[in-house]
């Protein structure tokens, strides 16, 4: 797992791991650390979490577990933006409804692009007062 | 238990014994005679996923823990003295095999003490607490925090707390709350109405509606889908609920 600053006008945070099952955790562990020192709330980081570990369920290939997971995740003002991707790139076996609810529901905005095997999404921050 | 009082006198001296001599003999003895009581108090524990087997001996040990303890010379009755001790190791049994995944105990006891504190620092603020917020109430790192949240991923259905299974099957049993089925808030007729309702809570908390209600999953089965404990579940889903509850009360006014 290497997880560093990338080089870019903004904090970009890459995180890559194994696309095998146990690494959800880390990554789930690792992107809320993220979320946790950006200032998210309770409520915004167990919506990261859920989020992560939606998305990396949907990249893990069960039939052939190989490749890696890469999350790229920026910090902006008020917001938290994460892609993630396979590599090397292959495309999203199958994306149920529920999976869709729950990215919906937890993230303020996401993309699936299934056949690039890509999915980015946002997450707001409120500021508490 | 239904001792009478020839017997119970006999115990006494015998316990008197036992506190002098710590003789072995005298202590499988006061077992034995007490063992309806461990048994008794296994058997309330029954039906929420531990067979009752490994309840009895878990009662059981617990007996011979009090039998081990028991000073008669306090004039208690042993069976007052016993009681909590027993239910003490029911309890410890049930809170470390709730655990599927080995997690430090630490943790564990981090991650329930953050349910209430979350609840606790939400009401306080109005708003969702930080998790620095959080860490300094419980005095931890946040570190520590993160992770006990991530455990909740690890904890199991098994509560001390859950009610057995109610009469008409339900398995899920759950922990004195939600109450819905009097609300008929999920009739067919009802879901305009409810459609308009859910529309006030947050997204995340629609959706756990709308797997719980719609979906007919358990609150088990959400918590295990979404990575989060079940308690997480079933207090957001008594918080939808209160606030339905609510709405619908004003709307009927």
């Amino acid at each position: 797992m290497s997880l560093h600053q990338d080089q870019g006008e903004d904090e970009a945070i890459r995180l890559d791991v194994p696309a095998l099952g146990p690494y959800a955790r880390v990554s789930r562990l690792a992107i809320t650390g993220l979320a946790s020192r950006s200032g998210c709330t309770y409520d915004e980081v167990e919506d990261v979490r859920i989020a992560v570990g939606e998305v990396f369920g949907l990249l893990v290939q069960p039939a052939a577990p190989t490749g890696r997971i890469r999350f790229i995740c920026r910090v902006r003002d008020d917001e938290l933006e994460i892609s993630a991707e396979r590599v090397p790139p292959a495309p999203i076996p199958s994306v149920t409804d529920l999976s869709r609810q729950i990215l919906d529901a937890v993230t303020d905005e996401s993309t699936i692009d299934e056949a690039g095997g890509r999915i980015t999404m946002r997450k707001h921050q409120a500021r508490p007062s | 238990m239904t001792l009478d009082e020839d017997e119970r006198a006999y115990l006494r001296t015998r316990f008197l014994e036992y506190h002098q001599t710590r003789d072995l003999a005298i202590r499988d003895e006061l077992v034995a005679a007490n063992l309806r009581l461990a048994l008794h108090l296994a058997r309330k524990y029954d039906h929420r996923g531990i067979s009752l087997d490994d309840l009895e001996q878990v009662a059981s040990l617990g007996l011979l823990q009090a039998v081990d303890r028991f000073d008669p010379t306090r004039g208690l009755e042993f069976s007052t003295f016993a009681t909590p001790t027993i239910v003490g190791e029911l309890r410890r049994h049930f809170r470390d095999k709730g655990w599927a995944v080995r997690v430090p105990r630490r943790v564990q006891e981090l991650h329930v003490r953050l349910n209430t504190l979350v609840a606790d620092l939400t009401h306080q603020h109005g708003r969702s607490p930080t998790i620095d917020e959080l860490a300094a109430a419980a005095r931890a790192s946040t570190e520590e925090v993160l992770e006990a949240m991530e455990a909740a991923q690890a904890y199991r259905s098994h509560s001390i707390d859950a009610k057995g299974p109610s009469k008409s099957g339900d398995p899920e049993g759950a922990p004195g709350e939600l109450g819905v089925d009097d609300l008929g808030l999920f009739e067919a007729e009802n879901r305009l109405l409810v459609e308009d309702l859910l529309a006030h809570l947050t997204p995340r908390d629609q959706l756990l509606v709308r797997l719980r209600y719609y979906e007919e999953m358990t609150q088990h089965q959400i918590a295990a889908r979404l990575g989060i404990s079940q308690m997480h579940v079933s207090r957001r889903l008594a918080r939808c609920l209160d606030d339905l509850r609510r709405r619908v009360s004003a709307v009927q006014r």
